[in-house]
């Protein structure tokens, strides 16, 4: 049984195609509804965080502990005057931010979240290659970064958006790599390798522990496609300001801002299913959406560390990590996975 | 030339090191003030704001005098006050005092020196202290 379905009996009174449709529409605005109530957590508590670990106390003036500071931040980013540069190009600028949070929101609706008690399965979206669409979906957001930097008609904004390309295919590749070892390992099992659930169910032992180098390779690919420290290129103070999103203001500097975050916790979800066991756990067929959140912060607060604990690094040496560290540390993976696939079999 | 040889280091233990010393900060206390409602620590020789004993003072001028910045003017106010027949009192402008203690030095009656109190945030332009006011403490010239 899953969300879908519920939906659907309880609609039964309207008739059958009305109930699907009612059905579909109220999962659709549901989700909607669990990204930004789960982004807005997500930066809540990355300033609680940010500020412990740097001896404040953080946002706590707005409502019970600061609970309501982003509600604030988001009626004034909202508030705000949109200032746009006047030669620009007027429709690709306004619909980069769009590229931008559509493919964070494609991303997650791709993701299986398990059971929870009574309602089911909450996979919203079911497909055999579920794998691929998700890689297609996080792809679709540096276009929007690299037209939002060409159609800022401004220096900065387009080297920012140039150097993301180069941070974007040079870690694209070993992520790819690494998840084809995953591939590899679950395909000896399983008839549809390439979907999250089937690749979440073979994992008696969590694949992070089988391959912890692709576990490795896989975060940090996962770190530098969100683009944080210490990885963030796309922007530095004195060079190129603030990369891309330099010319953008108000609300659409908000979507920018959210699909960078967004894209934190679609790692580190993504990271949980694919290495850390996912919604695997005792009683999983009740609570295994609770094992995938908990997996999945855990994995955000190692990446907030990250993000405080680490200094920007120089352009030409990220793009050689990429390349000449993380390719061949993702190729001897595949090696080892290839093993492991064998024995196996055999 | 000479070459400086580097120790040979382990890659990422470094930066395990570094994120583990962040780490560690998550279960120390915020060292932060809250300012409006805790107040920090103030040592007990911090002095700022001149408070002035009208019935000492004798109008001799000398902290005029000695003020470096001109932010002490005598001013005349109708009082009964025998030493002082000619009812010479000190302002003073605290936008420019710079706290030199020069004049609690000076007073030879020792009319004017400085309290503890520093919360002295008023509006724009309004930085002068009538002698009246002076010696009042900073909460009864709020009101």
């Amino acid at each position: 049984m899953n969300i879908l379905l519920r939906l659907q009996l309880f609609f039964q009174i309207t008739g059958h195609y009305a109930s699907y449709f009612l059905a579909y529409i109220f999962e659709t605005i549901f989700f909607l509804i669990f990204v930004f109530v789960s982004l807005i957590a997500m930066i809540y508590l990355f300033r609680k965080y940010m500020a412990r670990l740097q001896l404040r106390y953080g946002p706590n003036r707005v409502g019970k502990f600061g609970s309501l500071q982003l509600i604030a931040d988001a009626i004034k980013l909202v508030g705000k005057e949109s200032i746009l540069p006047k030669l620009r190009d007027d429709f690709a600028y306004k619909t980069a931010p769009y590229i931008v949070f559509i493919g964070l929101v494609v991303g997650f609706i791709l993701i299986p979240y398990g059971d929870f008690y009574w309602i089911g399965s909450l996979t919203i979206t079911h497909s055999d290659v579920s794998l691929i669409l998700f890689f297609g979906a996080i792809a679709m957001m540096p276009i929007g970064e690299i037209l939002a930097g060409i159609s800022s008609h401004n220096k900065y904004a387009l080297l920012g958006a140039m150097r993301g390309v180069a941070k974007d295919v040079s870690f694209e590749v070993p992520m790819m790599l690494s998840a084809i070892a995953l591939v590899m390992m679950d395909s000896a099992v399983n008839k549809t390798p390439l979907e999250f659930s089937s690749l979440v169910s073979t994992q008696f032992i969590p694949f992070g522990i089988l391959q912890p180098l692709g576990l490795f390779v896989f975060m940090v690919a996962m770190i530098a496609r969100s683009s944080y420290t210490p990885f963030d290129l796309s922007e530095s103070d004195s060079e190129i300001v603030s990369g891309y999103s330099t010319e953008y203001s108000g609300m659409r500097f908000g979507l920018f801002y959210m699909g960078m975050f967004g894209s934190i916790f679609l790692g580190s979800l993504v990271i949980s299913l694919l290495y850390l066991g996912g919604y695997n756990g005792p009683y999983s067929s009740y609570a295994g959406f609770i094992y995938l959140l908990i997996k999945g912060l855990i994995m955000v607060l190692i990446s907030f560390l990250i993000w405080l604990s680490m200094p920007r690094i120089r352009i030409d040496r990220f793009v050689n990590f990429g390349w000449k560290i993380l390719l061949p540390i993702a190729i001897i993976n595949l090696i080892w996975a290839g093993f492991l696939t064998l024995g196996v079999i055999s | 030339m000479i070459e400086v040889k580097e120790p040979k280091r382990i890659p990422f233990v470094g930066m395990l090191q570094g994120m583990f010393t962040v780490f560690k900060h998550l279960f120390k206390k915020p060292i932060t003030v809250q300012y409006p409602e805790e107040k920090a620590y103030t040592p007990p020789r911090f002095k700022f704001r001149i408070f002035l004993s009208m019935d000492d003072c004798v109008g001799c001028t000398l902290c005029e005098q000695v003020c470096p910045n001109l932010s002490i003017r005598m001013i005349v106010v109708e009082r009964n006050n025998p030493h002082n027949k000619r009812n010479l009192y000190p302002q003073v402008n605290f936008g420019t005092c710079t706290v030199c203690r020069n004049c609690e030095e000076i007073c030879p009656t020792e009319a004017i020196y400085l309290t503890h109190e520093l919360e002295t945030a008023r509006t724009r332009n309004n930085f002068f202290y009538s002698p009246q006011e002076l010696e009042k403490t900073e909460e009864e010239v709020k009101k």
